[in-house]
């Protein structure tokens, strides 16, 4: 990764250039007919439709509805896990206990949680919340857990030593310890928290992209369908963009993110 | 709190411990006047740190006693503050957080506690540096801070386990000097752990001499006369230095050689 940023500027020329290419060789195979538009539709024609979405404000009713969503799960999910993961790691005897039906839990698919919220939540957003709740609440508590408890022991005995109390000792040491595991998963729950959350659109909603998908799939119409994609993806793209910068300054006493300041010395 | 010099700060009676059948202390006896610097000194892995840990509380004795200035020690001991032999600064915390942590956690906020903060950071030697992150200082620069962390909040007791040992010569012999003269300015009590009989020495008044481990016990208790104040660079040059030195050492040595047979 850090070859990656030191080479920005030439790289993102060419990451667009890459991406133009695609484009333009998937907009003339339409239209020279190599591709059939009516399966893959064309690049014209998404961009064209969700200029479509936006000038009725259509979009934003859906990519809203998405977005309320996914916060809501992702706020639920994260706080659960925390917690979950900080009780766990304090107390080994719970761990122990809970371990096997946390595994269980964690195995089942999640997508045939979905018909089952649809019932007990209805069609409205909090079936959608609680599936993306089952997907960050795992994803979360997983490195919560490990980050409490992969602590380095050392820097506990210290705090102690200079008078620290068990909540302080959470607050002051744990805490951050354990941020860093879990800004490593926020880039991942982030992502799946929006898939799990269109999912459940997908398969029953009034509002939503996973909504607009469906519907555009229903009718076969491919190039609804892309245009949903692409919403999605810039969404999901701009969602990683700002917890990359979260994490760039909540965790900038690590070298990696150094770049962030001016290390002066060492 | 600062305790009057003469009492004893820190009594060991019988002190065991064993980690399920290996007894690493097996009842060590010893008394740390207030005040004083005392180290502690026996071959690698005789549960020197073992000792200390049982005396800052992370470690909890199987047998014996400890007295605190008086009172026995039960959990942590919270009148004393330990540097340790590994890094153990926050992190996430700058220079100036770290200094500032005991205060921090004993609710000591405000312009006095800043202002004692920046005096600190100034006092070791690290003007400027208060905003940088413990991974962009050199090894020798982490050590000031949990030096100025220790002795910020003033402390009856410091622990020491080899803090110094990860540095180069000539940076640990400055380290070393600057502990003598904070020490000198204050009425703290310190226990130095080191497998340097020189280091031991050149900072003590007493210098206790543990056994070859496993079962390790106290097989000597040398006091160190020289005088204070006393410059580090010059004392390992006098002949007083050098008549204690071979004293100490021709026991040390055995305790050393027997530890050689038992890793053999």
């Amino acid at each position: 990764m850090d070859t990656v940023v030191e080479k920005r500027p030439w790289l993102l020329v060419w990451q667009v250039a890459l991406a133009a290419a695609v484009l333009l060789a998937w907009e003339w195979a339409a239209a020279f007919e190599v591709l059939d538009s009516f399966f893959f539709s064309r690049p014209s024609a998404i961009a064209r439709r969700i200029a479509e979405w936006i000038g009725t404000g259509v979009l934003w009713v859906h990519v809203g509805t998405t977005f309320t969503e996914a916060v809501l799960a992702f706020a639920i999910g994260g706080s659960l896990g925390v917690l979950f993961g900080f009780a766990l790691a304090g107390v080994p005897l719970l761990a122990a206990l809970l371990e096997p039906y946390i595994r269980i839990a964690n195995a089942l698919p999640r997508v045939v949680l979905a018909p089952m919220f649809l019932l007990w939540f209805g069609l409205g957003i909090w079936s959608k919340v609680a599936l993306g709740v089952t997907v960050v609440f795992f994803i979360v508590f997983f490195n919560t857990y490990r980050g409490v408890r992969e602590v380095n022991g050392v820097i506990v005995d210290n705090a102690r030593m200079l008078g620290a109390s068990r909540a302080q000792l959470v607050r002051h040491v744990l805490v951050p310890s354990a941020l860093t595991w879990i800004f490593s998963s926020l880039h991942i729950s982030s992502g799946m928290t929006i898939v799990a959350v269109v999912v459940g659109e997908y398969l029953g909603a009034s509002r939503g992209i996973g909504y607009v998908i469906a519907q555009a799939e229903g009718v076969f119409d491919t190039t609804g369908v892309f245009a949903g994609m692409v919403v999605l993806a810039a969404w999901v793209l701009a969602v990683g963009a700002l917890i990359g910068r979260l994490e760039r300054r909540l965790l900038r006493w690590k070298p990696e993110y150094e770049g962030a300041r001016t290390g002066r010395l060492a | 709190m600062s305790p009057t010099p003469g009492r004893t700060a820190l009594l060991l009676r019988d002190v065991v411990k064993r980690f399920g059948t290996h007894t690493a202390v097996d009842g060590v006896s010893l008394d740390v006047a207030a005040g004083t610097v005392v180290s502690i000194v026996g071959p690698s892995g005789c549960g020197k740190s073992t000792l200390l840990n049982i005396i800052a509380g992370l470690l909890a004795a199987s047998g014996g006693r400890v007295d605190v200035f008086g009172e026995p020690l039960t959990g942590v001991n919270r009148r004393a503050t330990y540097m340790f032999q590994q890094d153990a600064l926050l992190p996430w915390k700058t220079v100036r957080g770290n200094i500032q942590f005991g205060l921090t956690l004993r609710g000591e906020h405000g312009p006095a506690a800043t202002e004692k903060v920046e005096g600190w950071i100034e006092r070791v030697g690290l003007k400027g540096c208060g905003d940088l992150y413990p991974y962009q200082l050199s090894g020798g620069m982490r050590k000031r801070v949990a030096m100025a962390q220790c002795w910020i909040v003033q402390p009856d007791v410091i622990l020491m386990d080899e803090p110094f040992g990860a540095l180069d010569v000539h940076t640990r012999l400055r380290m070393e000097s600057e502990i003598l003269e904070l020490w000198a300015g204050s009425h703290t009590t310190v226990v130095f752990v080191t497998h340097e009989l020189e280091e031991a020495i050149a900072l003590s008044d007493e210098v206790f001499l543990l056994s070859a481990g496993p079962g390790s016990r106290l097989v000597g208790r040398y006091p160190i006369e020289l005088p204070r104040p006393r410059h580090l660079i010059d004392i390992k040059a006098e002949a007083a230095f050098h008549q204690v030195y071979r004293e100490i050492w021709s026991d040390l040595r055995q305790e050393v050689l027997k530890s050689y047979g038992h890793s053999r």
